[in-house]
């Protein structure tokens, strides 16, 4: 419940972006929430179990090469996904970071994990644009990060129960899916390394 | 026939761009000034300049990156991300996905911090009637540093997760400390209390109706600026809550820089403007040439330079200081290698031929093509460029299809060559496809022979002519006092989207006016349907709001419509 909340509040900041008075009054009620936040450590993340239909689209990897996304998520193997993009601020620099430090933990020999990274910029992520940015993070061979049609990507997120009409207004989500069972686990918020991990032991897939 | 056009061969291409390399090197030693200490040239980059690639590019005074702890426990190295990703170059930080980054420019880190009118001066905080206390004291060099080590700031509260802990050596902590004093703390030239100053640079071969098509709406906009009373305007926004009753408003004044003679003359004469009349940025700007000149003269001021209108922007990764529109015609033969790229199945080997006009356009539109094409890893295409003047006519269209066999043909001509295109039709074994642009055809576009519609792709780097009479509609109110006599050059349409983004980066601005802040703003604004371009966007360092290219078909008969084959956005 507090999390669909807090989820509409933030889309309503994004979408009102041109008028004043809106903004300006969430950001004075963010602002003044925040510094009531500020001593809390760490932030809170929730959690639950979801069931998603991915849709049947064929999305581009950083090599350029066409993927499709339906057969590599819901595969044998576990997966991770989250929503990025190649300039973002604040968020996606720390889901990344997580990954590259998610892959660096992993024991060797351990079964394989699928990261995946499905860009909400798909206009300026193009597979360069994509490729330098794994190449900053250090990634190692299983992330992908996937760009495609405005409209697919718009199905994804959708599918994902993660639409947002502007990029600027995203918010932090992991997806895991557990083969096993085919269900997702919803993750909402930004998670440190040990959450990370005690998440996907949870999971059975590290 | 083959004799009086030259051939391009990626060998003669290297060769020169060699010569030129050598010719443009020995001449900049000629031209630099002679160095009065070698001691100096070699000297260790000033402490400014270690701060600003600590805070910049994540790396240390040694060259190392930086270390940090995101998040609790999460190691990032400052080769992901550093400083700049959240709080920006201007360091007056931003919103993103509920995330707030705060302001950490010079003045804001060294002084207490409010919530409430945050961007006040301390006199003008002690005529506020109801008082707040700081939710932090002014950082000093050492709870700075402890904040930026630990997390914690000087009121004793834990900063946000999202916040890197970073390992800094006491050295290197105090040249990122110095960098951060200094951060936008230098006054902004071409700003006092009541105005910004700006200027527009229009060069010599500009027409006169042109110059009206962007002039008028842009006077009009300034008009009706400065025709806010300050005062009202104040009391306007303290009504809002949030922004400082101080007042962000300032009056506009816009001037025309005119530059006269060859490109080789401008940055002596942009730099003679500049020092008599310093300006906060360039809005707009109109030239036929190249225009890279401006561009460079931007770079090396730091001088922001909004949305000129040209179609030949720098294409560059990393420059900051313009923002384009687009990549002008080398964004169409991008959007030709990939779409064409689209339609070829794998393992199939598509021949290229590129005949290019002699001309600008023509060799942006062959760059765009080449480059991508093979950044796709499609290999070398064939390019032959046509001599000054020269036609493609069917007999030299045919001497050229006997080098080898093509199977796809980029026309970078104008409409002179319908008559060789009409002739293919006609062809054993034609090419499959031929790409034209829709802008280097002009309204000759329409009259596209009827018989090569099958088989010929145009770029089209604008949104649908058939739903632009709506959005273009918007536009009207601020051109009032001209007519849109020539819509083809969509001059007067591209200032009206200038000005909506421009006027929406001033209200973000707020008070914070620094030149960098006004970059940083817009590269946060939301994505923008206005009118030509089908989709404007935006994001730290990028600088190409339009990323689209329809690639259309021509429909058959005497007024045919464009039929769209593409996305807007072809990977």
């Amino acid at each position: 419940m507090d999390t669909q909340n807090r989820t509409i509040q933030l889309r309503d900041f994004g979408m009102n972006h041109r008028t004043r008075t809106i903004p300006a009054l969430v950001f004075s009620l963010g602002a003044l929430s925040a510094t009531g936040l500020a001593a809390q450590t760490p932030a809170p993340y929730t959690r639950s179990t979801e069931s998603y239909s991915v849709p049947d689209v064929t999305l581009v990897d950083q090599d350029g090469m066409g993927v499709s996304l339906k057969a590599m998520l819901e595969s044998r193997e576990p997966v991770i996904v989250d929503f990025i993009f190649g300039t973002c601020t604040t968020i996606c620099p720390v889901l990344s970071a997580g990954y590259a430090n998610l892959q660096l933990k992993r024991p060797p020999g351990a079964a394989p994990l699928h990261l995946v990274s499905i860009s909400i910029d798909p206009e300026h992520d193009t597979p360069k644009v994509m490729r330098d940015y794994l190449k900053r993070y250090r990634s190692r061979p299983g992330w992908q990060f996937l760009t495609g049609r405005r409209e697919d990507i718009d199905k994804v997120m959708r599918a994902f129960n993660a639409y947002i009409p502007n990029k600027m207004a995203h918010y932090p989500l992991t997806f895991i899916r557990v083969p096993r069972t085919g269900k997702w686990t919803r993750i909402f918020g930004l998670m440190s390394s040990t959450e990370f991990v005690a998440e996907c032991r949870k999971e059975g897939i590290l | 026939m083959i004799q009086r056009i030259e051939e391009i061969s990626p060998l003669r291409t290297l060769f020169q761009a060699l010569a030129l390399f050598l010719l443009v090197s020995s001449s900049a030693a000629v031209a630099a000034p002679p160095r009065r200490d070698a001691r100096a040239a070699s000297a260790a980059p000033s402490r400014e300049a270690l701060g600003e690639r600590m805070y910049r590019e994540g790396l240390l005074p040694s060259g190392e990156p930086m270390q940090a702890l995101v998040n609790g426990d999460v190691p990032v190295s400052g080769t992901a991300f550093t400083c700049v990703s959240c709080h920006l170059r201007s360091g007056f930080g931003s919103w993103e996905g509920g995330i707030p980054t705060l302001a950490i420019s010079g003045a804001r880190l060294f002084q207490p911090r409010f919530v409430k009118f945050p961007n006040l001066s301390p006199e003008e905080r002690k005529r506020l009637k109801f008082r707040t206390p700081p939710v932090r004291p002014a950082y000093t060099d050492e709870t700075l540093a402890r904040a930026l080590r630990s997390g914690l700031d000087p009121a004793g509260r834990t900063l946000r997760q999202v916040m890197p802990r970073y390992d800094l050596a006491e050295e290197d902590m105090a040249t990122l400390i110095h960098y951060l004093r200094t951060l936008s703390t230098e006054a902004p030239p071409g700003v006092d209390a009541r105005t910004i100053h700006l200027a527009t640079v229009i060069t010599a071969e500009v027409s006169r109706e042109d110059q009206q098509a962007m002039l008028v709406p842009m006077n009009n906009y300034v008009t009706r600026h400065n025709q806010i009373p300050t005062g009202f305007h104040n009391r306007m926004d303290r009504g809002v809550g949030g922004i400082d009753p101080g007042g962000s408003y300032r009056h506009l004044s816009l001037s025309v820089w005119r530059l006269k003679g060859s490109p080789d003359s401008w940055p002596r004469q942009l730099e003679a403007y500049l020092a008599k009349e310093p300006v906060f940025a360039l809005l707009g700007g109109l030239s036929y040439q190249d225009w890279k000149p401006i561009h460079a003269f931007c770079e090396s001021h730091r001088l922001p330079c909004l949305f000129p209108i040209t179609d030949f922007p720098v294409v560059s990764d990393s420059d900051w200081y313009t923002q384009y529109f687009s990549k002008g015609y080398y964004q169409e033969g991008q959007a030709a290698a990939r779409f064409l790229r689209g339609l070829t199945s794998r393992g199939q080997v598509q021949r290229v031929l590129q005949v290019v006009h002699d001309g600008a356009e023509g060799r942006a539109l062959a760059a765009g093509f080449q480059e991508t094409w093979q950044e796709l890893g499609q290999g070398e295409a064939r390019q032959i460029r046509l001599v000054k003047g020269e036609t493609l006519n069917r007999g030299l269209l045919e001497s050229l299809l006997q080098l080898e066999t093509f199977t796809t043909v980029m026309l970078w001509t104008g409409a002179g060559a319908f008559p060789a295109l009409d002739g293919l039709a006609d062809r054993p074994g034609r090419p499959e496809l031929v790409f034209m642009s829709s802008r280097q055809l002009g309204p000759k576009l329409y009259s596209l022979p009827e018989r090569a519609r099958a088989y010929t792709y145009l770029t089209y780097p604008y949104r649908d002519p058939a739903y632009e009479p709506k959005v273009s509609k918007l536009a009207d109110s601020l051109l009032t006092g001209i007519e849109k006599g020539n819509p083809e050059t969509r001059i007067s349409t591209r200032t009206y989207s200038m000005i909506q983004v421009f006027r929406q980066a001033l209200l973000d601005m707020d008070r914070n006016i620094h030149r960098e802040n006004l970059l940083d703003r817009i590269s946060l604004q939301g994505d923008q349907s206005l009118p030509d371009f089908f989709r404007l966007s935006f994001g730290p360092g990028q600088r190409y709001a339009s990323k689209g290219c329809f690639i259309m078909q021509l429909a058959s008969g005497p007024s045919p419509n464009l039929i769209q084959k593409s996305d807007w956005v072809i990977h």
